[in-house]
């Protein structure tokens, strides 16, 4: 097996396996895990404190317990988050870090039915403003007090700027990876691209850094191979489960860039330099443009993915819809007549991690191929 | 020359067999779709009716929702791109396609050649399908043929819910112990249905001609109500449910040419 397979298989295995990952790192450092829901929660804090950040991105199951809590047009993501944490899988964390973005996520927040304390803190929505830092600096503060009582740490400004150091670094390394991997779609397919990134989520960033810093220097060394299929960006949230990945990959697609909130969004501003870290933190989330979570009046989403495809040199954009989501509903009527304006491809297919049955997404994606 | 376009879908089978691409000399229905023995027996019909035997096709093309599981294809090609085909093959004009099955709604955006430009399908849900008649035809015991004629009838249309199938079936019960007629029942479900299919169509951006085709094409009620809907007039496909096997009949012609031409100029390539 060469070392970009090995690499490949490594970050795959931690990916599909959080629970080992979680394990593992409670061995090596005798410290716990702490969760970190979407979106854009300040990891770095958690970091800083010496524990394992752990992203809770749901996953696919079928629903039943949930039922009792949450109405059918909550997302998949929320439905069996709440479904598991109703079956204990989030009861070893030693906390919960939660941020409010959606209407979703606030009403989650409240009826939180695990065992495991849970920190809930507010993005503020008027962020262009001086006044949005220094509100989301305190309730970074809030996050870092509440964090050091449960965690029974302290959690020094040197160790969160250092923490921030590492995640700024991973981002740029998350970032050279999705350029050098558009090279080599043959190599990186969908799901493994997915895996890489994902793995971000169960790891300490620096081990994560070094591997696909290693990665990155080890695909560059090969030459650029031809790729026949067709080059995509996907937009959404997320691009799960794997079932959808296989689709794109069965009917020939690679994906060369993504604007994916469980993917680029989170690396692809890095936090700004400075010396007060929470204020560094929340000025990330002012710089931060392009999502449908965090208002943005100039809606810069849709030419922010046209420069993507230009980039990239992407073929057509795949918008991955989360079924119920309805920040990402609204914005795509928005881009997608910026899309038609200037004649980008678009296919739109939605997510679902309850879904079993992928017929409707083997259609659509077979006829978006025929139709490009 | 003949070839050969097999469409299986969720609640119906179809084939068409094709000579030189341009004369349908078997156009088959048979009203069981996938994991049935629909395709078989369709299949062995078109056959039958052309006197035709499966070794005399040089190509044939499945699509479908069943697509990935007919055995005597050579390719499969997406049910969208075969409607797109087949009706611009009867219905040159045509930019706006839709296309109602048994479980599937689907509004297909053409260019002036007949390519795909944009598509939007329903969600996992069956309201607004052929199945969604179904179950109305059955709750209200009028069959699917008939729905057209009682709709003819409706002075007030009820209003019918176009977010499910199971409130939709349940709205339409308490309609009829409510005594409303089943007339205006009728018009409300298939307002309902074109509701569904018109959302899909403002997304795609609706241009004249709009073709409908699909089994639910043959039901004259969806039609004016999706007329209605878009104030525009819709023109509906010779014998709609054969569409899709029909573009995967022509498909299969042109791949079966182009192969033709590509070795012709081979040939010449290496005798100059």
């Amino acid at each position: 097996m060469s070392r970009i397979e090995t690499i490949i298989s490594e970050l795959s295995s931690i990916s599909n396996n959080p629970r080992k990952a979680m394990e593992d790192y409670k061995k090596e450092t005798g410290k716990g895990s702490v969760g970190v829901m979407p979106y854009y929660a300040p990891e770095e804090i958690i970091h800083a404190a010496g524990f394992l950040p752990v992203g809770i991105w749901g996953g696919q199951k079928s629903i039943s317990k949930a039922r009792a809590y949450l109405p059918p047009f909550a997302c998949s993501i929320m439905q069996s988050v709440m479904e598991m944490q109703l079956e204990g899988v989030y009861d070893d964390l030693e906390a919960v870090l939660f941020p409010v973005p959606c209407d979703t996520l606030k009403c989650l927040s409240q009826k939180w039915k695990g065992t495991s304390p849970v920190i809930v803190f507010t993005h503020p929505q008027n962020r262009k403003l001086e006044a949005a830092n220094k509100f989301l600096a305190e309730e970074y503060r809030l996050v870092r007090e509440k964090l050091e009582k449960i965690l029974s740490v302290q959690i020094s400004d040197e160790a969160l700027n250092n923490s921030i150091e590492i995640y700024n670094e991973n981002r740029q390394v998350m970032r050279e990876f999705t350029d050098i991997a558009a090279n080599y779609p043959n190599i990186i397919d969908p799901i493994k691209r997915h895996a890489i990134i994902k793995a971000r989520f169960f790891m300490e960033k620096s081990k994560h850094t070094a591997l696909v810093k290693e990665l990155n220097s080890a695909l560059k060394s090969l030459p650029v191979e031809a790729f026949t299929g067709k080059k995509v960006v996907l937009t959404g949230i997320m691009a799960e489960p794997n079932e959808v990945l296989d689709i794109l990959k069965d009917n020939g697609f690679g994906v060369v860039a993504d604007d994916l909130a469980q993917e680029s969004r989170l690396f692809r501003n890095d936090v700004p330099s400075g010396t007060d870290p929470l204020y560094r933190l929340a000025k990330w989330w002012q710089e931060f443009d392009g999502c449908s979570l965090a208002t943005d009046a100039k809606k810069s989403r849709g030419p922010m993915l046209m420069d993507m495809v230009k980039a990239s040199k992407a073929d057509a954009v795949v918008v991955c819809m989360m079924k119920f989501c309805d920040p990402e509903e609204f914005d795509y009527p928005i881009y997608y007549r910026q899309f038609e304006e200037a004649g980008i491809k678009s296919l739109f297919i939605e997510i679902d991690l309850e879904t079993t049955s992928f017929e409707q997404t083997k259609t659509r994606v077979q006829s978006f191929s025929e139709m490009l | 020359m003949f070839t050969m376009g097999i469409d299986i879908g969720s609640s119906s089978s179809k084939v068409v067999i094709l000579e030189d691409g341009v004369k349908i000399i078997a156009g088959e229905v048979i009203q069981i779709g996938t994991g049935s023995t629909g395709p078989k027996r369709v299949l062995d019909e078109a056959l039958s009716k052309a006197g035709l035997k499966l070794q005399d096709m040089a190509k044939i093309i499945a699509t479908g929702y069943g697509r990935s599981s007919v055995e005597e294809a050579h390719k499969q090609i997406s049910e969208i791109s075969c409607q797109a085909k087949g009706v611009f093959f009867l219905v040159p004009s045509v930019k706006l396609i839709i296309d109602i099955g048994g479980q599937d709604v689907k509004a297909i955006k053409l260019d002036s050649k007949g390519g795909v430009k944009q598509f939007f399908m329903n969600d996992k849900c069956a309201a607004g399908t052929g199945r969604f008649l179904d179950v109305m035809s059955r709750v209200l015991e009028v069959n699917l043929d008939e729905m057209a004629e009682y709709d003819a009838r409706a002075t007030e249309p009820a209003t019918v819910s176009s977010t499910c199938t199971v409130f939709a079936e349940s709205e339409v019960i308490s309609q009829l112990s409510n005594g409303v007629a089943k007339e205006n029942i009728i018009a409300g479900v298939h307002q309902s249905v074109a509701s569904k299919a018109c959302g899909l169509a403002y997304r795609c951006g609706v241009e004249e001609d709009i073709v409908m085709c699909g089994g639910v094409a043959k039901d004259l009620g969806v039609v004016r109500a999706i007329s209605k809907e878009l104030k525009k007039p819709v023109i509906v496909a010779p014998n709609p449910q054969i569409t899709a096997a029909l573009g995967a009949a022509i498909f299969a012609f042109e791949e079966v040419m182009a192969a033709v031409i590509f070795a012709f100029e081979e040939v010449r390539g290496a005798n100059k």
